[in-house]
């Protein structure tokens, strides 16, 4: 084995292994321990192809260059729908932020994927919108957004009906407290615009 | 205007190892449990931001199952690179990786191919570790990944689009946000949405695997 192991080394040009940083279910006293999580080792052979894609190193913008953060925190985003069932879908897992416009002032929540880090959340933080509780969960918001903007092939939006749920029932209390302050600064602007 | 270059991923393996599973969960972020077998081809845009701007995967997400190939190699044809998937919870889907990198490069000669073991996530691998020996033979990249957990799931493309420039440092970055426009909601619309939020709000949401 120990010969095996030495010979895969060898081989390996490029190799990494991730640490298991998952949670180990609790077990009945009468099952054998969970059995490790043993992953391969990640192989990158460092082989030449022909170059298909020209390109150079590029700076891409977020658009978000003209904002602040006002709170982030880490959460699981879902959404409703109907095809087949009625069912919620995940869809994404990633740090949740309010950014608020250095001009104007007015405030977003933009929520990114861990690892691709694909938009799957923006919108405005309007003050009409109303963060409800699901039932039977006490780390859990839904709300209905009207336009959301995640989606970069939809510049006019889609409607969306969103949950969004957090590692605890104190971060879902903290989220709402401050979802609502910026409801409250961004109805001060509307007002203000009128 | 280069970036406007769409690069063919061919993506191959047995059926309900998990290939359109992968895709959807870049697609949308959703997981689908579900195993409902892919007819012919699915063509699928995949697109990553990354260090060299933005770079476009069209995923030809193929027929596991021979009895809905149709074309079979057509589908092949002219592509740029391929990700061969197998299931770590099945050996029989491991010992045919052989059978689709051979039908794979009788057509796609010398293009950068990532064999990917999925379902890590599982307790019971059948296929462990020292086993996955296929790729060393043909210097194809290995990653073990997970649809479910999400473990390794990008790296296959991180790679192909590092030989597709020719093994520059790729790194992901952060997808643009599109502006917002200077609309104001109207409460009065928003209680009309009231009944489907409660009758959304009533339905549970998916298992938690407590990964926050």
């Amino acid at each position: 084995m120990s010969e095996v192991e030495k010979k895969e080394e060898e081989t390996t040009t490029t190799t990494t292994v991730e640490k298991t940083e998952e949670k180990k279910e609790e077990t009945s006293s009468f099952a054998p321990a969970a059995e490790i999580k043993e992953y391969a080792a990640d192989v990158e052979p460092n082989v030449e192809y022909e170059a298909t894609l020209k390109r150079d190193v590029v700076e891409v913008k977020t658009n978000e260059e003209n904002e602040d953060t006002l709170f982030e925190i880490r959460a699981k985003l879902y959404r409703f729908d109907t095809d087949p069932s009625p069912q919620w879908k995940e869809r994404g897992t990633g740090n949740v932020r309010f950014l608020e416009d250095k001009d104007s002032k007015r405030i977003r929540v933009v929520m990114r994927r861990d690892k691709t880090l694909k938009v799957c959340l923006n919108h405005h933080i309007s003050p009409a919108l109303s963060l409800g509780e699901m039932t039977g969960s006490d780390k859990s918001w839904v709300w209905k957004c009207p336009k959301d903007f995640s989606d970069e092939e939809k510049p006019e939006g889609v409607e969306e009906l969103f949950a969004i749920r957090f590692a605890t029932p104190e971060n879902a209390g903290l989220f709402k407290t401050e979802f609502q302050k910026c409801q409250a600064k961004n109805e001060a602007i509307e007002k203000k615009t009128e | 205007m280069a970036e406007k270059e769409q690069i063919k991923l061919v993506l191959v393996g047995d059926g309900g190892v998990g290939k359109t599973t992968f895709v959807q969960r870049h697609l949308t972020g959703e997981f689908e449990p579900r195993y409902i077998p892919t007819l012919g081809v699915s063509v699928h845009p995949l697109i990553f931001y990354t260090n060299f701007g933005k770079i476009h995967f069209n995923v030809w997400d193929t027929a596991g199952q021979e009895k809905f190939g149709g074309l079979r190699d057509g589908y092949y044809i002219q592509g740029n690179c391929a990700i061969i998937m197998f299931d770590v919870t099945s050996r029989i889907s491991y010992k045919n990786v052989p059978n689709w990198h051979s039908d794979l490069t009788r057509v796609c000669e010398n293009i950068p191919i990532v064999l990917c073991g999925n379902k890590v996530d599982v307790k019971d691998r059948k296929v462990k570790p020292s086993q996955i020996v296929f790729h060393r033979r043909y210097n194809l990249s290995y990653y073990d990944v997970s649809a479910k957990s999400n473990y390794n799931f990008e790296k296959p493309f991180v790679w192909l689009t590092s030989k597709l420039l020719g093994n520059k440092a790729v790194t992901l970055v952060q997808q643009p946000t599109l502006k917002l426009p200077e609309t104001v909601l109207d409460s009065n619309l928003m209680s009309l949405y009231e009944k489907e939020v409660a009758d959304a709000a009533a339905l549970p949401l998916p298992e938690d695997n407590d990964d926050l």
